[in-house]
């Protein structure tokens, strides 16, 4: 039962995997149409060294998902704080405020976006894109950092202060220091949750400005051209970084309720 | 009668309010600027005639609404998206479970933190280039055909490509980590020594299966089903790449009134229609979730 | 070296009182100890005292000073929290010098103060270590070294003992008792263990839903209970309840003489005698006791230097004698028995 069960469970890895594997044989594949056998080569990647079109894209993607990161993680840090901490009334509908944002369809909420950001002037671009990545990473950052202060004790603060510290040097040295995983982990997140928006971004972008996965789309409706599959490598090796140096940080799997 | 102060807060933090409102000003005034403003604002752009550029007057009009009701075509594609979600759903379902089982109850350790790092890795792949990886498999003359042609050569050509199947291969395969992941977490939340009080108490396999882990198990079915019936039925990627010509779904007609019609009104109109078949999803999971805890009752910590 | 004065301390939570009119008074340098069940506000009452919780009504005074309205962080307290509360990405010696940093001590001066701390505590050498790879007992110690290093004006202790295991609970209660006296900081304990306060206190206070029910000196509060919950909450007692006669209390166990003033004739009194009080023997073995009751031996629970005995009278009334296993006659349950003792040794309670 056991052996069957697991092999179940490597069969829909292995189906989680097949695109994936495709997409980086592909990328190595000295074809322009994709067929077998596959035959070794690099020129994807050098053609992908002149393409300034999807250089352009990914640098756009990179410097959104920095700046998404960055912004979002304070937010979302101090709104974490002040829900996890402070009770007081509202809270409970204040923190179900922060579901729509990732519930909703983002079809729905990048048009709204779209229509919104066009009535009041703002318009599309990078600085759209920007507005919208760091609204839809927030909520997950308030979520991971809340996660994390959980396991930060109450008394350790008031111990702090019983020493004569004011709650800001309470803060400070004992609440941020144990907080430090779970930011970083929540600035990890909001850093992956940008680079890989597209529908967002899609709606919110220029015939000039757009990010890498906007790229990939335009390019799969005209023509596909392999060097995708190459930047697209590229982009799950660092992908794949991210989420491991994630999971280092806060613990995965083998949770039985409470760790 | 000793002072009449009544002392919410502690001695010397009575300015908290203020640092409270000023922690989350910032985060939920950027919410209010990117999120609930524009859903107001397309709230308003659906009742309008067309969209408020320079000086044409504003009509006031429902007809976006009665569209959908008006015109059949708009019936089906709204069909279709539904039956997409439910195929996807069910799907996910039934391929999502067993593994989720086999993750919580046959694995152990290092292997199983290895096994469920996996499972989460393809949601930090572009979701694009997957999609687009299937074409390269389906399509005629794509790997899967090459690879039936290696084994059967007299056999017709694999037209998987733009179908639906292809549509709902794709979709499946975006989404089912999601219901891997809430069955395993809701699956763990089975202690062993519930099992064990019941071995003890003489069920055999099959029983345990059928009266514990699989009640248990349900509220990471509703809540994996919740979170992957609503954006299937909101995509438009995967139908389109996926399924050409007859990958016609709300999201699309939505996404064409918004990047090629032009007819934003009418789009924001249908995207409130689809929002509001979205609360209805989770208005009735979450009835459904908070009934199955309470018949659980006390059965799992 | 100051001492505390909690006057007229009111708290409600929602328009449940938690602290009812309280009025305490803690001695200069002295160990004083407010022991009570869950619920009867002692804890509330000790972070009133801190700082953590603003009272709502009444007032804190650290010796003259009014600090009702004064932030924990200006108190120059010390505290010691039930689960310690040790910084867990400092390691002992950060831990213990927190708090003279605060101070503005900082270097060699800071360094010798730490030292003298830990060496208090007898964990010398423990300064690189971190809390996670100490014990419970060495955690509880690092905590208190943390609490006294500064030299506070009032030390306070919430329920500091009560996560270690019973071995280890007796020796720290020596231990801790030998650190105040050395220190000689005024220290408010919080604890429900009763056996703690005896063995620990200078002065002890018993809170029952909010209200101080009784204070004084451990010997004093165990030998001369004043209500029915101070008699059993600090120790064990056997109840009797009658009305008042010539003689005594006519009880239905019998006549119970006591050696204070009787209250007013006719009216109903209830008494306590504590079990190691009476004395267990064969009817009619004694010739002449004050206070003489027969009973059936229901059952001897055996603790090895002592045993209890439990005792079942012609009313229904249950009684408990403790005897230690000296010479103690061989008695079998089923026999009749008396339990005997001398008329001093009735508490006369207050209702």
């Amino acid at each position: 039962m056991t052996a069957l069960a697991r092999c179940f469970l490597l069969a829909v890895i292995l189906f989680l995997y097949l695109p994936v594997f495709v997409m980086v044989a592909m990328a190595f594949n000295d074809s322009a149409l994709y067929t077998l056998p596959l035959v070794p080569t690099l020129r994807w990647f050098e053609a992908l060294a002149s393409n300034e079109k999807l250089l352009a894209a990914s640098r756009n993607s990179l410097v959104i998902a920095a700046a998404t990161s960055v912004i979002a993680t304070i937010l979302g840090t101090m709104a974490s704080l002040a829900l996890s901490r402070r009770h007081f009334r509202g809270r409970s509908l204040l923190q179900i405020l922060l579901l729509p944002p990732i519930s909703i369809p983002w079809l729905i909420t990048g048009t709204a976006m779209l229509v919104f950001f066009f009535w009041t002037g703002i318009g599309r671009g990078i600085h759209a894109m920007m507005i919208g990545h760091v609204a839809l990473a927030i909520p997950y950052v308030v979520l991971i950092v809340g996660a994390g202060m959980q396991s930060v004790r109450v008394d350790l603060e008031e111990a702090a202060m019983s020493l004569g510290s004011t709650p800001f040097h309470a803060f400070v040295s004992v609440t941020l220091p144990l907080l430090a995983p779970s930011i970083a982990a929540a600035a990890l997140f909001a850093f992956a949750v940008s680079l890989d928006q597209f529908v967002v971004s899609y709606f919110l972008s220029t015939p000039g400005v757009s990010t890498l996965p906007v790229e990939i789309y335009s390019s799969i409706r005209q023509g596909f051209t392999p060097e995708i599959n190459a930047v697209s490598t590229i982009f799950l090796g660092a992908s794949t970084l991210l989420i491991l140096l994630f999971a280092q940080l806060s613990s995965l799997g083998g949770h039985r309720g409470r760790g | 009668m000793a002072g009449d102060r009544t002392g919410q807060n502690p001695p010397g933090r009575g300015r908290q309010g203020w640092a409270t409102a000023g922690l989350l000003m910032p985060a939920y005034g950027w919410l209010t600027l990117a999120v609930f403003l524009p859903l107001c604002a397309m709230l308003f752009f659906s009742v309008l005639k067309t969209a408020p550029v320079a000086n044409r007057p504003l009509e006031v009009t429902f007809d976006h609404y009665l569209a959908f009701v008006r015109r059949p075509y708009l019936f089906d594609v709204a069909w279709t998206s539904i039956q997409l979600g439910l195929w996807t759903t069910g799907l996910c379902a039934v391929l999502g479970l067993p593994a989720a089982l086999a993750l919580a109850r046959s694995t152990y350790g290092r292997s199983r933190k290895v096994l469920l790092l996996l499972i989460i890795l393809p949601f930090w792949t572009n979701g694009l280039v997957r999609v687009f990886s299937w074409t390269m498999v389906l399509r005629e003359g794509g790997i899967l055909d090459q690879a039936v042609h290696l084994v059967a050569p007299s056999a017709p050509p694999l037209t998987l490509l733009y179908s639906f199947p292809a549509v709902i291969i794709g979709l499946v395969h975006a989404y089912l980590p999601y219901m891997v992941l809430t069955c395993y977490l809701a699956l763990t939340s089975v202690e062993d020594a519930v099992v064990e009080a019941a071995r003890s108490l003489g069920a055999r396999n099959a029983v345990i299966f059928w009266k514990i882990i699989l009640p248990l198990s349900l509220p990471g079915l509703a809540s994996g089903a919740v979170l992957i019936f609503v954006p299937v039925i909101g995509s438009f990627m995967e139908p389109r790449i996926l399924g050409g010509r007859i990958g016609v779904t709300m999201g699309t007609v939505i996404e064409d009134q918004f990047t090629k019609a032009f007819n934003w009104p009418l789009g924001a109109a249908l995207s409130f229609i689809m929002l509001a078949v979205v609360l209805v999803v989770f208005g009735a999971s979450s009835r459904l979730l908070s009934r199955g805890k309470a018949s659980l009752g006390g059965a799992a910590p | 070296m100051v001492g505390v004065e909690a006057a007229s301390v009111a708290k409600l939570y929602g328009s449940k009182p938690v602290l009812d009119d309280v009025n305490m008074t803690f001695e200069a340098g002295r160990l004083t100890t407010l022991l009570g069940p869950s619920g009867s506000g002692k804890t509330t009452l000790l972070r009133i005292i801190a700082g953590l919780i603003a009272p709502d009504g009444g007032r804190i005074r650290f010796g003259t000073e009014d600090v009702t309205d004064a932030p924990v962080w200006t108190r120059n307290i010390g505290m010691v929290f039930q689960s310690y509360a040790l910084f867990p990405h400092m390691n002992v010696y950060q831990n213990v010098v927190f708090g003279l940093n605060r101070r503005g001590i900082r270097g060699s001066d800071a360094k010798r103060e730490v030292l003298r701390a830990l060496d208090m505590v007898h964990l010398s050498g423990f300064e690189r270590r971190r809390p996670k790879e100490l014990s419970g007992g060495q955690q509880q110690r690092v905590a208190l070294a943390r609490a006294i290093v500064t030299r506070p004006r009032v030390l306070l202790l919430d329920e500091p003992l009560s996560a270690l295991d019973r071995r280890l609970r007796q020796s720290m209660q020596v231990e801790l008792r030998q650190i105040q006296r050395d220190s000689g900081l005024t220290t408010i304990l919080v604890t429900h263990d009763q056996e703690e306060a005896l063995v620990l206190s200078d002065s002890v206070a018993i809170l029952d839903r909010g209200r101080i029910v009784q204070q004084g000196r451990p010997s004093e509060v165990y030998e001369r209970p004043r209500t029915p919950f101070a008699a059993s909450f600090l120790g064990d007692a056997n109840f009797f309840a009658g009305r008042v006669g010539p003689d005594g209390i006519e009880t239905p166990s019998g006549l119970i003489r006591v050696e204070e003033r009787l209250p007013a004739l006719g009216s109903t009194a209830t008494v306590a005698v504590r079990p190691e009080k009476m004395t267990i023997g064969p009817a009619g073995a004694v010739q002449h006791a004050d206070n003489r009751i027969e009973a059936t031996l229901q059952e001897i629970v055996y603790a090895g230097a002592v045993s209890t005995f439990i005792l079942r009278t012609a009313d229904g009334t249950e009684i408990k004698v403790l005897n230690q296993n000296a010479d103690a006659p061989e008695l079998s349950p089923g026999t009749v028995v008396e339990a005997t003792w001398s008329r001093a040794r009735t508490i006369l309670l207050q209702t």
